[in-house]
């Protein structure tokens, strides 16, 4: 079709006669139309965040221009623009393939020197939401911040040299990095990575509810006072300080936000030439990993395990929780956000000690779609399960494993909630409420694995579910979720009654009666999602695949 | 029937028997993906103590057949029976006597060469201290017990085929299903796979594996089932398949209807004048 149409003969020149920006350009668009020619769900996904990124980008221009003559309009420009920075640095590290265009180990094996491609790279990265809602904010923030002529000239250069100086930023974190990013351990890090935004969203949020009690923006001013002369927020700073009237300030923050382009440009340029002619190493540094372990197959502590499929099945799920970047973060994540909501939320004051059954319910999720954390290594395990038997066994030891890690830490987090509180009375009801919870989370979660197993892709850090597959992960979690809530009810119930009827001495009592009965349930989902998964073997293989 | 089954997975017996108990036997066996027929009705007995290849172009059905008969993948229609039990109604008998080396499925590769080994032993139910022995003798077999210890995420292509056959015969089965065994293996992992593969079926057991390299398969097949479109063409020795053609190359050339293409003028500017 394309290179056998060519006219014979004809050798076609290395570098077209009118230059790269052009062809990366119109690569850009290209892989862009055919992303969303791929599938409905991923059109709809980017129009969606197309839509949303446009309406905070128009929000932000409204609420930038709306401070314009306010005191802290310059905090609150600089500050913006500094966040969004630090985003273009860290972002492409959470998603590095996320733009082929600008993955220069694609083009190795093409004759194009550096200088000529940078500019073509960087042409094409202006093109995407990213830039246009950087573009938003820098416009924003120069009409906010400019008065007088010399400010909005100033301006004039501001915003060309904040985007590039953002798009310069990613660039050349990648290319650094792609070695890194593209290798096997690089590419855990960064699923691991996500769990650190999934973490650090819970600390922002209670720092911004401490901020707004603490005397709002004023209190940021000195932050900005340094931000101010960091690129590329000095360039905004720039247009800032010419209102003023201080011109030179103002151009040696501009001249700072220029010295920045340069470097990262120049930084950009040696690792793309480095990259582009010296062989991939990244696979040699994986194979050099030393094997210095010793010995023999059950060391340490795995060799306190039962013998058989259950103590078998135990310990790879445990050495899965520790090894498997997927599984890893989505255990840390759970286990951190089932302490910092109780606790946090304790140590503000506006807690309960029923929080603390948070962390059973976070914890509990993790048995939901067991096969699916297994991917397609799971025909191993359908092999050797030939009876009901064997599935229960099976499930039962993931259940015990999940158990070896959340029983101790629900304890954990109850104690500490009640100490933070220092409502020592509450601490057995509440803990025998968790271990319903827990035990609720177990049954369905067992129950929820059999029947809706469904595949988790092993690459990116924000990925759960492979597309197609959406509206099965959410029937699976959120019914077993409310079945979980329902299944509890009788000790919720209990609970309820117990304060209602004035009963509070008789709180203990929710500990023996929570313990036996999360037990029960968990037995009984346990056995009751064996038989179904005997039965349904290969579904679930196919169903797990996907990924 | 359970004399049969014994006399499979005995020694010298099998070669010699006249009329040896097939290893697997497929009646009637169809699958559909949508729209796409994947296999269109087989019927197939492969006999029992044979090194057995199933040949065939990409799309022909091969993987599809195999991960049927091992019990990953559930069938439209028809039977199957591996060493004469039923291995959709009777998996106890079938999951305890197969050994798989599936192809594009994933191995627990979080775990190490000698912990995946360990851990399908012990799931298969044989005694820990027996499982130790076994895997520390497979691992030097193959040629891995330099790399036991390194998480099989990090092995290369070859490795973790080397991995994946240890896993299938740890537990000593008597017909080793094998899908594309050779695929991406370099020549010297080809080789320490094939001693290993001659040595397991020189004592009575069978090996079932499919593959499109026609020399290999010659080289160590001693019957053939050639698979196109979701359907068996032609089956039996390597002689009776091969017939009057030169090689099974050719015969299988000619068995799946390619022609040599010629390419005529289309490509006249590819060695030309630069």
């Amino acid at each position: 079709m394309t290179v056998l149409d060519a006219p014979a003969g004809s050798a076609v020149p290395a570098v077209p006669r009118q230059g790269l920006v052009p062809v990366f350009v119109r690569l850009k668009l290209t892989l862009l139309r055919n992303g969303l020619r791929q599938s409905s769900g991923r059109r709809a996904a980017y129009v969606a965040s197309l839509v949303l990124t446009l309406l905070f980008a128009a929000g932000q221009v409204i609420g930038l221009v709306a401070l314009r003559g306010h005191g802290q309009a310059g905090t609150v420009a600089v500050l913006l623009t500094a966040v969004v920075a630090l985003g273009w640095a860290v972002m492409p590290l959470y998603f590095p393939s996320g733009d082929e265009t600008l993955d220069p180990s694609r083009l190795v094996m093409l004759p194009l020197r550096p200088r000529p491609l940078m500019g073509a790279l960087l042409a094409a990265s202006l093109i995407g939401i990213g830039p246009l809602f950087t573009l938003a904010l820098a416009l924003g923030s120069v009409i906010a911040v400019a008065h007088g002529a010399a400010a909005v000239a100033v301006g004039v250069i501001a915003v060309p040299l904040t985007l590039l100086v953002c798009v310069a930023l990613a660039r050349s974190v990648v290319t650094a990095n792609i070695r890194l990013l593209t290798s096997r351990k690089g590419r855990d890090l960064a699923v691991l990575s996500g769990l650190v935004i999934a973490v650090g969203v819970q600390f922002v949020s209670f720092g911004a509810q401490h901020l707004g009690r603490a005397g709002g923006l004023s209190s940021l001013e000195p932050v900005a006072d340094v931000v101010r002369w960091l690129p590329p927020a000095s360039a905004l700073g720039a247009v800032g300080s010419a209102s003023e009237g201080s011109y030179g300030t103002a151009l040696g923050q501009l001249v700072i936000s220029a010295l920045a382009l340069g470097a990262l440009m120049w930084l950009w340029q040696r690792s793309l030439v480095k990259l582009m002619t010296s062989p991939d190493g990244s696979t040699i540094a994986a194979a050099d990993r030393s094997a210095d372990r010793s010995g023999g197959d059950r060391s340490g502590l795995f060799s306190l395990l039962p013998e058989g499929r259950t103590g078998t099945v135990m310990e790879r799920s445990l050495r899965y929780v520790v090894r498997d970047p997927k599984t890893k973060a989505s255990w840390v994540t759970a286990l951190a956000i089932g302490l910092i909501v109780p606790v946090l939320n304790a140590a503000q004051g506006s807690g309960s000690i029923y929080f603390a059954c948070f962390a059973a319910g976070m914890l509990g999720m993790q048995m939901y779609n067991q096969f699916g954390q297994d991917t397609s290594a799971f025909w191993m395990v359908a092999l050797s399960v030939s009876s009901a038997r064997d599935a229960y066994v099976e499930l039962r030891a993931r259940a015990l494993a999940l158990l070896l890690i959340t029983l101790p830490y629900t304890v954990l987090v109850t104690v500490v909630t009640a100490a933070v509180l220092g409502d020592w009375a509450a601490l057995p009801g509440v803990m025998g409420l968790s271990f319903a919870l827990l035990g609720a989370m177990l049954a369905t979660g067992a129950l929820a694995s059999a029947m809706f197993p469904y595949s988790i892709p092993q690459d990116g850090a924000f990925k759960n579910v492979v597309p197609g597959q959406a509206g099965l992960a959410w029937i699976s979690l959120l019914g077993g979720m409310v079945a979980a809530a329902v299944l509890s009810g009788p000790v919720i119930g209990l609970t309820v009654w117990l304060h209602m009827a004035g009963h509070q001495d008789q709180l203990w009592l929710l500990l023996p009666a929570g313990a036996a009965y999360g037990t029960f349930l968990a037995w009984l989902g346990v056995r009751l999602a064996a038989p179904l998964t005997a039965d349904r073997l290969p579904e679930i293989l196919a169903a797990v695949s996907k990924g | 029937m359970p004399d049969q089954a014994d006399s499979a997975g005995g020694t010298e017996t099998a070669g010699v028997a006249p009329t040896p108990p097939p290893a697997v036997r497929v009646e009637g066996l169809w699958k559909r993906f949508g729209e796409q027929v994947a296999v269109a009705g087989i019927d197939l007995e492969l006999p029992a103590g044979k090194f057995i290849g199933l040949v065939g172009p990409n799309g022909a059905g091969k993987t599809t057949t195999l991960s049927m008969v091992t019990g990953l993948l559930r069938p439209d229609m028809g039977r199957i029976e591996v060493a004469g039990h039923d291995v959709w109604r009777d998996p106890v008998e079938v999951k305890s006597r197969i050994g798989v080396l599936p192809e594009g499925l994933r191995l627990f590769e979080r775990l190490s060469g000698r912990e995946l080994l360990a851990y399908n032993g012990r799931l298969r139910g044989l005694p820990g201290a027996e499982v130790d022995k076994r895997a520390t003798q497979l691992l030097d077999v193959l040629d891995l017990a330099g790399a036991q210890h390194k998480l099989v995420v990090d092995y290369s292509t070859g490795m973790r085929k080397k991995i994946g056959l240890a896993s299938a015969l740890l537990h000593n089965p008597e017909v080793l299903f094998l899908d594309e065994p050779f695929e991406g293996v370099d020549p010297v992992s080809a080789q320490t796979i094939r001693g290993v593969l001659e040595r397991y079926t020189r004592s009575g057991a069978t090996v079932v594996f499919s593959s499109h390299v026609m020399e290999l398969v010659e080289s160590l097949c001693d019957w053939v089932a050639v698979m196109a479109a979701g359907r068996i063409r032609a089956r039996g020795t390597l002689t009776e398949v091969r017939g009057e053609a030169a090689s099974l190359q050719d015969a299988f050339l000619e068995l799946v209807g390619a022609g040599v293409r010629d390419t005529g003028d289309s490509l006249d500017w590819l060695g030309g004048a630069r």
